[in-house]
């Protein structure tokens, strides 16, 4: 297999690309039932798309505290998608229902 | 806390009939009842967005509103889909009364008082509306999409008392 000649100063090409590349992006869900955020607690990873559904009868928010994502309403039975970025804990509320508290961690 | 216990006795005279049948309301009668409960708690939030003094308070009212709108609208859709008519029970007439008393007590108040009675008045009013889910109107419902909605409209109720709390709380006795 021929390699691409190698710029100056460049790190060596892997021989096989798809080893060092990173985990394929998730669809990952989250349930808002019961004016809760079902799970409570989410590992995502950059480039996950974590999808709120809102399965109550009352509309809600997901809203995170440092501000990286805001749905404002989700009416019942519609739903929001974040593409994860970023790192650490987000922890996040509905505005409407200071009770509802959950975080996405991310590496 | 005088209000408080008025507001909680008043409650609790208002719910007694549905409590005391002992064969239950059946389902147009839970229906009424459910219908006027919500109906109750928009009126009062539409009344305190309005003339309550702290943002909070008013937040709440304007949650109030939106959030007992939405369980009617999935009541009346239940309803129809249901041929159900809900018929009107002095239980339902009571709360209505409750619910125009508390209005009128609210017009008499402004400021922080204003403010303390609209919350504990709240506090009170879910603790009875759970109550009476809880005891008759949930074990009581024959057609199982009525009581499946009551059972999940419930936390909404619970979630409500739980702000009501917080409210209470911040705002002091």
């Amino acid at each position: 297999m021929a390699l691409a000649p190698a710029a100056a100063g460049a790190a060596r090409r892997p021989a096989h690309p798809s080893t060092s590349s990173a985990p394929p992006a998730r669809e990952l869900a989250v349930a808002i039932d019961g004016m809760r955020f079902v799970p409570a607690t989410l590992a995502v990873r950059p480039g996950d798309r974590v999808t709120w559904v809102n399965k109550d009868l009352v509309p809600h928010t997901v809203t995170a505290r440092d501000g990286r994502f805001d749905s404002k309403a989700i009416a019942a039975g519609a739903s929001f998608t974040w593409t994860a970025s970023g790192r650490g804990h987000v922890d996040y509320a509905c505005l409407y229902h200071p009770t509802m508290v959950a975080t996405l961690t991310l590496p | 806390m005088k209000a408080l216990h008025l507001a909680t006795a008043a409650l609790a005279v208002a719910l007694a009939p549905v409590l005391a049948l002992a064969a239950g309301p059946d389902d147009a009668q839970i229906a009424a009842i459910v219908v006027t409960a919500n109906q109750v708690d928009i009126d009062a939030g539409d009344f305190a967005q309005a003339h309550a003094s702290a943002d909070d308070v008013k937040a709440f009212a304007r949650q109030m509103v939106t959030d007992h709108t939405a369980v009617n609208k999935s009541a009346a859709d239940l309803a129809g889909r249901l041929h159900l008519t809900p018929e009107d029970n002095p239980t339902a007439q009571s709360l209505k009364k409750g619910g125009d008393d508390n209005v009128a007590h609210l017009k008499t108040l402004s400021g922080a008082a204003f403010d303390r009675a609209y919350v504990d008045h709240e506090v009170a009013y879910h603790e009875a509306v759970l109550k009476a889910l809880d005891s008759t109107l949930i074990p009581s419902a024959s057609n199982a999409d009525l009581k499946a909605l009551m059972v999940k409209v419930r936390p909404a109720f619970v979630a409500h008392l739980d702000h009501a709390k917080m409210l209470q709380a911040r705002l002091g006795r």
